[in-house]
């Protein structure tokens, strides 16, 4: 169904580079461009600028017994294709830095350089990002000689912090233990007074080498490991890891278990929209509705357990479909639930809203520009709240999305006109999660007319070695995109997770900075950001 | 001079106060609990709170002064003593001639001082963030409250706290509106002086909003008891401040044992309903930005400067 735009872009990039690219071929919905390396960066500067496509994830991958170098997949999206400009390092441990043409690349090539020793010339910042500086400099986990049972030696280094340097100038570390229950990530503060003047975040306290562990692990198994990428993303990890399964092995799941896919994803969006919100309001001291809300996230909760045995939604996929059906019972208790968890939703957003201290605190707070969101590649709400329109159940149907996407033309400029009205700061994204939850309450309802076939069809024995694809999902945080590559005899080869939280953390730098230091945690709530799914 | 009978009344008074801090600020968390639909730990938990805490070992840093292991002393020796000059259920108090209400306010700003030493003491960043903060608040909050009192005392003749109380509780508030302005501006103060929404949020674990908890950060077992209990004592006198000039009725006159039971049950009445009311005015707002407190605060001074007007019209 996408042929053409895909065939267009093929065609335009040959035109301009012929010569450099070594072989163009399609996968699914994916367009594949073997290009030599010395070529890559000008390419990826013309897709992303010319063609005006977004960068997705960088993936790298230890193939040098197979093409005798590491090869570094650089997928970029646009419209409704996943464009993959592919290059080899060849026997080298370097490549090109694209950061001067994309500053999105930054932390990609850094976790490359962490995870596979290579190393990213032109990029300024080498520090290390997701091992930390107790990991030895030369042991690198994701090529294919570390064993997972190596133990690594601890040595003593210190991460280097930016130094903001003046008189009055104070520093505050924050973190990696808070107070509350919180996952771990450090938090420098260089203030003025009251106002940030920087804002450095270091991350990955809860790296688990997801990645890595996934190797080692049939594919079953690590459905079940993609389920605890991170707690509240189970659905949307383990569909976009399912479906990157079934492209590869080219099946087909049932209407039905499309359909439960749909209702289970945006269960999962509720009650994690429902309570982000309330987490706003107990960031702004205002624990009456954050109590409200915390009431109605624990009823969906409950709807969850009762239809999937997890609260947090567990076990709901399995390769080829679903584990849980959605029975014509269970049809009435998720709507009269939702009618319920609706009603008084609408009281406590319209009390919320009603409340002039409240809003007073959420306006103009951690406000994000437009093309600083752009440049660093946000997606979910943290994009949308600028006015940048992406969301990949639209951009890239999957499930049974597609059924949601008629709009009329003046449904359309209305929608245009919203964007360009959103400004980027935390009310923003606190209005967009009201109006995202009503929505996904309509698609629910409209996903449970189910059709009556199975709820799976089988998955061939054997997948072919080396096929790869690329499956997505958007999770309340956003796009999510799981890529897998298969090994010999139904093995991974190789799983590169990219989850919104780590496209969408760098920009908390970015919105603080005109912020005091008391509104730092409702700017970090509103923006809603994971630990787990960031660090894997 | 006064007889025994009234000074160990008095001396009752003192105590009441003190055991009864606790019990406020239980009978306050409760009230929020409830209002967020929440069963809330029980109104005694305060106390054991405390028993708990001066049961366990502190841990001081090696980073501090004697400023900061005075400084619970200091707080819980001064706001002691600041009740002394209180009427609570009679309707004077027998130490009333050594101290007014400015000895009452000065006695507070001695506990503020020390505690904001103590905050930059420790050396961390969040107790120097929480005493520039109370630094900030605390300025404004000052001229605030003497202007507030300045309306009572020339309403009543004078700041000896039992002249002001008994001219109060003998006469109506409708000939001296002005009363009413100096409650309002008076009212808003409390909130501010005891920490409370929309100043701030007693309730946060959020390090970097809070005010007055980041400067006892670094406080831990009998230390924290007891700069908990001073600031439950600093509450309770605000409240009952507040309760006695402005709704004096019930407050017993004199030191007949039916009368003093009246007045306590009266007070103990007055006092549970203000702190449900302040607890439920807590319920329905936000905190308010920081730099946002100083409008608070103008209203309050704008308040009390109409009260002053008024008085001599």
């Amino acid at each position: 169904m996408n042929n053409t735009n895909l065939e267009n872009y093929a065609k335009e990039i040959a035109s301009k580079f012929s010569s450099k690219i070594a072989k163009t071929w399609q996968n699914n919905d994916e367009l594949h461009l073997n290009v030599e390396l010395d070529a890559m960066p000008k390419i990826c500067d013309y897709v992303y600028k010319n063609l005006n496509a977004r960068l997705a994830t960088i993936i790298c991958s230890d193939e040098r017994k197979n093409i005798g170098g590491f090869a570094i997949r650089y997928v970029f999206e646009k419209d409704n294709v996943f464009i993959f400009i592919i290059v080899s390092t060849g026997q080298g441990f370097a490549f090109p830095s694209i950061i001067s043409h994309i500053p999105a690349a930054a932390l990609y090539e850094r976790e490359i350089k962490d995870m596979f020793g290579l190393v990213p010339t032109g990029n300024p910042d080498m520090r290390p990002l997701v091992l930390h500086e107790h990991w030895p400099d030369e042991v690198f986990p994701l090529r294919k000689e570390f064993e997972l049972e190596t133990k690594a030696k601890r040595q003593e280094k210190e991460y280097q912090f930016l130094r903001v340097q003046g008189e009055g100038i104070c520093e505050i570390p924050v973190g990696p233990v808070h107070a509350g229950i919180i996952e771990p990530g450090h938090f420098r503060f260089s203030i003025l007074g009251e106002n940030i003047v920087n804002l450095e975040t270091r991350l990955f306290y809860t790296h688990k080498g997801i990645e890595k562990l996934a190797e080692s692990m049939r594919l079953d198994e690590a459905l079940l490991l993609s389920e605890r990428i991170a707690g509240d993303e189970s659905v949307a990890n383990s569909s976009a890891f399912c479906q990157a399964i079934e492209k590869i092995a080219q099946i087909e799941i049932p209407k039905r278990a499309k359909k439960i896919r749909t209702v289970f994803a945006e269960l999962e969006r509720i009650y994690n929209h429902v309570g982000t919100l309330a987490g706003i309001s107990t960031d702004a001291s205002f624990p009456f509705g954050a109590a409200r809300l915390n009431i109605l996230k624990e009823k969906l909760m409950q709807l969850n357990e009762y239809l999937s045995g997890s609260r947090i939604l567990f076990g709901v996929n399995r390769i080829g479909g679903v584990r849980c059906d959605i029975t014509d019972e269970n049809k009435k208790l998720i709507l009269e639930t939702l009618s319920q968890v609706s009603d008084d939703f609408d009281k406590v957003t319209i009390l919320l809203k009603s409340k002039s201290s409240f809003m007073d605190r959420l306006r103009g707070t951690g406000a994000i520009q437009k093309k600083i969101a752009h440049d660093l590649g946000t997606v979910g709400i943290v994009a949308r709240c600028v006015g940048i329109d992406v969301d990949a159940r639209r951009d890239h149907p999957y499930g049974s999305y597609y059924l949601h996407n008629h709009k009329t033309p003046q449904e359309l400029v209305q929608h245009q006109i919203e964007m360009e009205k959103r400004t980027g700061d935390a009310l923003a994204r606190f209005e967009i999660r009201v109006h995202e939850v009503q929505d996904s309450l309509d698609i629910i309802r409209e996903s449970l007319d189910l059709e009556d076939d199975s709820l799976f069809t089988s998955v061939p024995e054997n997948l072919e070695p080396f096929r790869s694809a690329l499956g997505w999902a958007e999770s309340h945080r956003g796009q999510t995109l799981h890529w897998v590559m298969i090994g010999e005899n139904n093995s991974i080869f190789r799983y590169k997770v990219r989850t919104a939280s780590f496209c969408n953390w760098p920009v908390i730098e970015q919105a603080v900075l005109n912020d005091i230091v008391p509104d730092f945690p409702l700017v970090n709530k509103s923006l809603d950001l994971s630990y787990s799914g960031n660090d894997l | 001079m006064y007889d025994i009978a009234t000074i160990v009344v008095g001396i009752i008074q003192v105590l009441a106060m003190l055991a009864l801090a606790p019990l406020l600020t239980g009978i306050i968390r409760k009230t929020k609990a409830r209002t967020q639909k929440r069963i809330g730990a029980s109104i005694l938990q305060p106390y054991y709170d405390l028993l708990k805490l001066v049961r366990k070992d502190e841990v001081i840093s090696d980073q501090t002064s004697w400023i900061f292991r005075a400084c619970p002393w200091v707080n819980f020796a001064a706001m002691a003593t600041a009740a002394f000059f209180i009427p609570v259920f009679l309707v004077y108090t027998p130490f009333g001639l050594v101290g007014d209400l400015l000895l009452v306010v000065g006695l507070f700003a001695l506990g503020r001082f020390f505690t904001m030493l103590a905050g930059l003491d420790v050396a961390s960043s969040f107790g120097g963030l929480g005493s520039s903060r109370e630094m900030m608040i605390s300025a404004l909050l000052e001229p605030a409250l003497f202007l507030s009192i300045f309306v009572v005392a020339i309403t009543y003749g004078g700041t000896n706290l039992s002249t002001m109380i008994e001219a109060s509780s003998n006469s109506s508030f409708l000939p001296h509106p002005q009363i009413i302005f100096a409650a309002i501006g008076l009212f808003i103060i409390i909130l501010g002086e005891t920490g409370r929404l929309p100043f701030d949020n007693p309730a946060t674990h959020l390090e970097l909003t809070m005010v007055h908890e980041t400067m006892i950060l670094e406080y831990s077992g009998k230390s924290l008891a007891m700069m908990e209990w001073s600031q439950s004592i600093k509450q309770i006198i605000l409240f009952t401040l507040m309760v006695n000039i402005f709704v004096p009725w019930g407050i017993s006159s004199s030191i007949l044992f039916s009368s003093l039971a009246v007045g306590f049950f009266m007070f103990a009445g007055k006092i549970s309903l203000f702190g449900i009311f302040v607890a439920f005015l807590e319920s329905s707002v936000a905190k308010w930005r920081l730099f946002r407190i100083p409008d608070l605060i103008a209203i309050a001074i704008a308040t009390s400067m109409i009260g002053i007007v008024l008085c001599y019209l």
